[in-house]
């Protein structure tokens, strides 16, 4: 490297301007692979790039419903699956070594079309519909009116469903997501060890039905009658493995015709030949090396979202291709260093520019400003004998995240005692330059975490990752959950607004939660705690309701062979995936605007009650007027009423009060395979998406106001002793019986930790983390000075990282409002 | 009547000529690309705005 450019390089680190110092230090492959990808997310609602729907995908899905009109509802599935990959258009772009796409053409989005809102969510955006738009309109209706009149599904479901459960869900008040919508956890232990492939299933699945063919020409009985369909379940599983191989093929064979008759530069053809070779191996073959095993891997990822919309990525991606990487990077030597950080930087790109489905409700898009989806890939941990899993692909991939700066997909980092410190460097570099990933989490605690709430055995437990932003998943046969609706997802500040209206809620003017009697009434704090936990009870069982059904529902209205076929327990029993038989269970319940609750609980405690300061009825009236006309009351609230995040145990108490009535209430409501449903408190941006949704509450907080930013992190501004105080609030939580996991935003100083003493700090803060026994944590490093510039000049800060909540997302993405919650947090110096 | 498989964007499947790929140049705002749809060689290529004579 030239003098001149590591001086250039040097003063970028000076300045901390690491999003400049990225570009510089990326090859010219990355960069052009990171700067041609079209950006999927939305943003105040938004979409943030001028990308156009694809209306094709819609139009075959209707014809092809048609077609295979007469077949059971998981053979139609997959038989419209493997049509629509033979008829899909696919692509390479220019320098890439890894192929597969969810989407025809780069700069669009697939639309699939359905019935019901899901449809009509698209007339909202007219921009994102392709010329001439009366044609696409056309195109939406008639397709709108087909599904509406077909049913796709959760028609069955809406006539058996609870309609009080049903109304009050979809009123938009306390719940968050779609009964049916969610993400699957993966079975990795059976199709990524290794040890088999597609071709492999394939012979699996031929034996099974062969020997289940003879039973049913044998004696008749009622044990033969499940038979049937199992055969027909592990054909559909078939017709999907086989569709995915000749779909890699394809991708094969474009290689090919490209390096034979256009590329001229003979590197780039050397480069697609190995391309078509790698797409000609998996995912029929287990792969080889490290590029076969990275393409195997998207590949799949491919295909289950071609199966079914998945609003996240659980992966882990250093214990699954790690042994390919120190094969082909230290042993034999087949790629350099530098030729495999090409490929992780891809890897990572690719995933990067999966769309989720923007058109969607406007819960996805605010509540997912700026990325398409949680995709927290999980790395470092434990193998399943309790040794250390990092490997050398673990500081690889930090140094491939910190070249590409994508927000998607972020690191979470399964932190133990043996973690060795080089690793540990590698996860401060990442924190330091600002990507806000990875997140730390403390493994001994949430494998401890895992066996207490679902009886994972600790060899299973020890092999989770992250099924969506936060929640451990085995990735075993019986421990992995297929898949998780995120509509178990309640807006927890609507628990303390309810106690405090009697059930009633007044933004959307619907009797909500059970009257638990006039709060003016109310002459002490039992009396409203108890109010809180008859809240909180309906509020937990109305949402475990709603999905409990679906996903039971779901082998019938939404069945998954691709998934199916690639899950060792549906292959073994001949069952739709989805059907909870044999499935230990691992669902929670996500908790957004949680620590509003106590916050607003502790504040009536002292100032009504303790002080009698103010009487219930003042507090209702001001509530009730959304404080106008109580400003020095309202600050009162906010000033002289504890709040969480100062190591008092005022407030702490009342806040482990509430989690433990949680707790408790948890193993009495259950999922499918009757385990139970643990809280997790985070948020994604649901506390922005809600500010308008919940009323004033007693913490001071106006209707409209942005709702404290995650987990169990304190309201922005209103930590006032420091780090360790913050730390030692949140150690009080048992986070191993308390609730599933417990999200902590904090935010440093980017000053502060600068050099080698930035990094003892820190190490020093991690080992109180780790001391206090906390689940979780994150980091924002980034100072004000570069959010307040990016504000003003976004051009210049494409790049720039923020962690939101659950998720990263690039600061110029979000919208302004989230913008002014992340500048609020306060910076922590440690 | 012309065919796909009289265009030179028409690649024939080896083991099944009777199905090809077409093949074309894409060029975006962001980036440069080859994209490639299976089609039948004896489809009708009449009425389709990429076709170039081999």
């Amino acid at each position: 490297m030239a003098v001149a450019e590591e001086v250039e390089l040097k003063e970028l680190e000076e300045k901390q301007e690491w999003w400049w110092l990225a570009e510089k230090m990326r090859s010219k492959r990355l960069d052009y692979l990171r700067k041609a990808v079209w950006k999927k997310g939305a943003s105040g609602g938004l979409p943030i790039s001028p990308i156009k729907y694809d209306l094709e995908p819609a139009l075959l899905r209707v014809k092809l419903n048609e077609k295979y009109k007469r077949e059971t509802p998981i053979m139609k599935k997959a038989l419209i699956f493997a049509d629509m990959l033979d008829a899909c258009s696919i692509y390479i772009t220019d320098f890439a070594q890894l192929v597969g796409s969810l989407t025809d053409a780069p700069s669009t989005e697939p639309w699939l079309g359905s019935g019901g809102i899901g449809n009509k969510a698209v007339y909202n955006f007219p921009e994102i519909l392709p010329e001439p738009l009366e044609e696409s309109l056309k195109i939406v209706n008639d397709v709108g009116i087909y599904w509406d009149q077909e049913g796709d599904g959760m028609d069955e479901y809406y006539k058996i469903v609870d309609p009080e459960d049903i109304a009050k869900f979809t009123a938009g008040a306390f719940a968050w997501g779609s009964p049916h919508g969610g993400y699957s956890g993966k079975n990795y232990e059976y199709f990524m060890t290794g040890e088999r492939a597609f071709e492999d299933i394939i012979v699996e699945i031929d034996q099974l039905i062969e020997e289940t063919e003879e039973k049913t020409i044998g004696p008749s009985g009622p044990d033969i009658i499940p038979l049937y369909q199992k055969i027909n379940n592990w054909e559909a599983m078939k017709v999907c493995l086989n569709a995915g191989i000749r779909w890699a093929k394809r991708h094969a064979r474009l290689a090919r015709i490209i390096a034979e008759n256009f590329e001229t530069d003979p590197k780039r053809k050397e480069e697609l030949l190995r391309v078509a070779e790698t797409c000609e191996r998996v995912p029929a073959k287990p792969p080889r090396n490290l590029q076969e095993s990275l393409q195997y891997d998207h590949f799949i990822q491919i295909l289950v979202r071609r199966e079914a919309r998945e609003g996240a990525w659980p992966a882990r991606p250093d214990y699954y291709h790690g042994p390919y990487y120190e094969k082909d990077v230290i042993v034999e030597k087949n790629i350099t260093e530098e030729e495999a950080l090409d490929l992780l930087g891809e890897f990572l790109i690719r995933a990067y520019d999966v769309p989720l489905i923007l058109a969607a409700g406007r819960w996805v898009r605010e509540g997912l400003q700026g990325i398409a989806g949680t995709w927290v890939w999980t790395l470092g941990g434990v193998k399943p004998d309790g040794s250390d899993a990092c490997n050398a692909m673990t500081t690889a991939l930090m140094k491939a995240a910190r070249m590409v700066r994508v927000s998607n997909p972020t690191f979470a980092f399964r932190w133990h005692p043996k973690v060795k410190d080089e690793v540990m460097r590698e996860i401060f570099e990442c924190i330091r330059h600002g990507l806000g990933y990875p997140n730390l989490r403390n493994d001994p605690i949430l494998i401890a975490n895992s066996m207490h709430w679902h009886g994972h055995p600790l060899e299973e437990a020890r092999t989770w990752v992250h099924q969506a932003c936060m929640s451990p998943c085995p990735t075993t046969k019986n421990g992995v959950q297929p898949f998780r609706m995120a509509s178990a997802t309640g807006n927890m500040a609507k628990i303390v607004e309810y106690a405090l209206s009697n059930g009633y809620d007044p933004v959307v003017n619907m009797q909500m939660g059970p009257k638990t009697g006039d709060p003016r009434q109310f002459t002490d704090f039992e009396q409203l705690f108890e109010a809180w936990v008859k809240q909180m009870e309906w509020l937990f069982g109305a949402l475990t309701r709603v999905v409990n059904l679906a996903r039971t529902m779901a082998p019938r209205i939404a069945p998954r062979p691709f998934l199916s076929g690639i899950s060792e327990r549906a292959i073994e029993r001949g069952i739709d995936v989805m059907c909870p038989e044999g499935e230990r269970g691992n669902a929670w319940i996500t908790a957004f605007t949680w620590v509003e609750n106590a916050d607003s609980l502790a504040a009536v405690k002292k100032l009504v009650f303790d002080e009698k300061k103010y009487t219930m009825p003042q507090l209702i009236d001001a509530l009730q007027a959304n404080w106008e006309g109580f400003e020095e009351m309202r600050l009162d609230f906010v000033n002289n009423a504890p709040k969480w995040g100062n190591d008092d145990d005022y407030i702490d108490d009342i806040m482990l009060r509430c989690l433990r009535e949680c707790a408790r209430y948890s193993h009495v409501v259950r999922d499918p395979s009757g385990n139970t449903w643990p809280i997790l408190p985070e948020n994604v941006s649901g506390n922005i998406h809600y500010s308008s949704i919940v009323a004033a509450l007693p913490n001071g907080r106006r209707r409209g106001d942005a709702l404290y930013d995650g987990g169990i992190s304190p309201g922005p501004g209103l930590d006032k002793k420091g780090p360790t105080a913050v730390l030692k609030s949140c150690g009080k939580i048992d986070h191993i019986a308390d609730g599933r996991a417990f999200l902590l935003n904090q935010r440093l100083s980017p000053t502060q930790l600068k050099g080698e003493k930035g990094y003892q700090l820190w190490k020093a803060y991690m080992r109180t983390w780790a001391d206090l026994g906390l689940d979780h944590i994150q980091f924002n490093m980034v100072s004000d000075e570069t959010l307040r510039a990016a504000q003003k000049d976004p051009e210049k800060y494409q790049e720039v990282i923020v962690r939101v909540a659950g998720y990263s997302a690039h600061f110029v993405d979000i919208s302004r409002k989230t913008q002014d919650n992340i500048i609020q947090r306060t910076i922590q110096g440690i | 009547m012309a065919t796909c498989n009289d265009c030179k964007h028409f690649f024939p499947i080896e083991d099944n000529p009777e199905r090809g790929d077409c093949v074309r140049r894409e060029v975006d705002p962001r980036q440069a690309y080859y994209t490639a749809r299976e089609m039948d060689a004896a489809m009708a290529a009449d009425g389709c705005k990429h076709f170039e004579q081999k």
